[in-house]
């Protein structure tokens, strides 16, 4: 990927984030951020996003939870091109994406409609969306099918598994030797609050990830947006002992330390960005998390390149 | 410039906050670039008495108030909030209110709080009104504290047309009267930025196309939250640099009469 560089003063304010300013601002609280200049004025990268044909390289940013919009959406193309241009906009290189159908649980149908529509986004958008392959496990074969065929067939990096079951029933297990069979993660949709979530019944939450990955330590799970409402101080907790689940950043909430003590608690390669549609949001909190340059560089899409490169076929 | 018109010092019953004494927040302002904030008692939320709250805030921003812009919590159902008002206004050179008729458990319609909110623009004191503190979600098991519903605000702004408020933490004002054009309603309220949308669905550029730049203020809810989003949304906005300006520093600073 070309990265020119432009200085650009206050006069001509670029629009857009820089991948510098990104990294750079939370070192620039621990050095004491006075010689700095303003930050409309400081120097912009322009990257050429999106014009990579290497979908997996070192040194990007990676989106590890987003979504392309389900086709009863009357403005989904429309809205799919916004999610490009936002992407843009943040210097976000690449977006692993899913789609999920409005209502579930999901039939098989569902799925591998959405799954076939996450197909064709990854053609229309080459290079900047990987798919994940969204199922419903209690389908049984015909959600190990799709699994298969959109992993080997369809180049998709992933499972993205939702709210149909909590991870550690065993519907869930013939997924997650499959996806050890195949070398992808699992980016599973969680949360934890104090209260019953009536409408999610089997939510799962990250003690329940850690759970499943003490039975799976091959496993690559990826524990769903820990700023996406839930208690993120006990899910960071939670999952702390559990090497194999990785917590990801997005979610709405911007709640300051997050970052920190996620790295904190589960280590530095165990924290992946994403926004799930939160774009400055997710964002924004790892520019302002107090953590090296190199740190981020591993949130932002290091351990995602990682682990999207231990695949097997 | 940037003026922040959503920060706060103080612990929160809940949730540890860093960056919280006067010190380690302008420490934080310095590393953002962040000129000058209001701040008010994020304790004051939880406290009983409020009073202690805005106490604790007057004695952290005494020699910095040029800086850090003190607003008062009041709950007007609190035996002496007219005291306490006075004394915030008078001796703590507080310029503005910071609501929580959720938390503190009273209805913006209610006559005590009408009551505050006539005194308070009587004094030419702003009032503010967070629509959260945090996301429900994440809440404690011991309580269960409902975001303000908008069309609350909506009532409100409409019934005390010469007071003047600026809404926090809110999102979803385009789908109610106070973030649509030609909505009837007086130009006595602005809408902070700290949970708007920049892309995608892009409410806050709905709100500049709707309002007017004039009517959008910076804010970021540090050290509740990073302050970092609210600046990657002014940064990333598809709007010209006069607004920008607007919304980063001018529109708080006609306000604030700074």
């Amino acid at each position: 990927m070309t990265i020119p560089r432009i200085i650009s003063g206050p006069q001509a304010f670029q629009p857009c984030i820089s991948r510098r300013t990104l990294l750079k601002s939370s070192a620039a609280l621990a050095m004491g951020a006075a010689v700095l200049p303003p930050a409309h004025s400081m120097a912009v990268e322009q990257s050429v996003a999106g014009t990579s044909s290497d979908p997996i390289r070192n040194g990007k940013v990676i989106d590890c939870h987003a979504h392309l919009n389900h086709r009863s959406r009357a403005t989904w193309e429309a809205d799919d091109r916004k999610l490009i241009e936002a992407a843009d906009k943040l210097r976000i290189d690449q977006l692993c994406c899913s789609i999920l159908t409005p209502h579930r649980p999901a039939t098989a149908d569902g799925f591998r409609e959405c799954n076939r529509w996450t197909a064709d986004g990854m053609r229309r958008f080459r290079g900047r969306v990987l798919g994940y392959c969204y199922v419903n496990p209690g389908y049984g074969r015909e959600a190990l099918e799709e699994i298969r065929r959109c992993v080997e067939d369809r180049g998709f990096i992933g499972i993205k598994l939702y709210n149909e079951y909590t991870c550690t029933e065993p519907v869930v297990f013939p997924i997650v030797e499959l996806a050890i069979e195949l070398g992808v993660p699992i980016l599973h949709h969680a949360s934890h609050s104090h209260y019953f979530v009536e409408d999610q019944p089997r939510m799962s939450d990250a003690g329940h990830l850690a759970e499943l990955a003490r039975h799976y330590p091959e496993a690559m799970l990826i524990c769903a947006h820990i700023s996406g409402g839930g208690d993120w101080e006990w899910t960071v907790k939670a999952a702390r002992h559990a090497p194999n689940v990785l917590l990801d950043t997005s979610g709405s909430v911007t709640d300051e330390g997050t970052v920190e003590m996620a790295v904190a608690v589960a280590g530095i390669d165990r924290v992946v960005f994403g926004c799930d549609s939160s774009m400055t949001a997710g964002v924004g909190k790892i520019r302002g998390a107090n953590l090296s340059t190199q740190d981020k560089q591993k949130i932002l899409g290091g351990n995602m390149v990682r682990l999207l490169g231990r695949r097997k076929s | 410039m940037i003026v922040d018109v959503n920060a706060y010092l103080g612990h929160f019953a809940f949730r540890r906050l860093r960056h919280n004494t006067a010190e380690s927040l302008l420490a934080l302002m310095d590393s953002k670039r962040i000129d000058k904030a209001v701040v008010s008692s994020a304790s004051a939320i939880t406290y009983r008495n409020a009073q202690a709250g805005n106490e604790e805030v007057a004695e952290e921003v005494r020699g910095r108030s040029y800086r850090l812009i003190p607003f008062a919590v009041i709950n007007p159902f609190y035996a002496g909030w007219q005291d306490d008002l006075k004394i915030c206004h008078e001796q703590f050179g507080m310029v503005g209110l910071r609501l929580y008729p959720k938390w503190h458990n009273y209805q913006l319609s209610s006559l005590c709080c009408r009551q505050l909110i006539d005194a308070a623009t009587e004094r030419g004191m702003i009032i503010s009104i967070p629509i959260r503190v945090e996301d429900n979600r994440q809440r404690s098991w011991l309580l269960n504290v409902p975001d303000v519903p908008l069309e609350e605000i909506v009532e409100l702004v409409k019934a005390r047309s010469k007071a003047r408020f600026i809404l926090l933490n809110g999102i979803g004002y385009t789908r109610c009267p106070l973030g649509r054009k030609d909505n009837g309603l007086p130009c006595n309220y602005a809408i902070g930025l700290s949970r708007l949308s920049a892309v995608l669905a892009n409410e806050l550029g709905q709100l500049i196309t709707n309002l007017g730049a004039e009517r959008v203020m910076f804010g970021t809810g540090m050290p509740f939250n990073y302050p970092d989003p609210a600046l990657v949304k002014l940064e990333v906005l598809d709007t010209s640099e006069p607004e920008k300006e607007k919304i980063r520093s001018k529109n708080a600073m006609a306000w604030l009469r700074l």
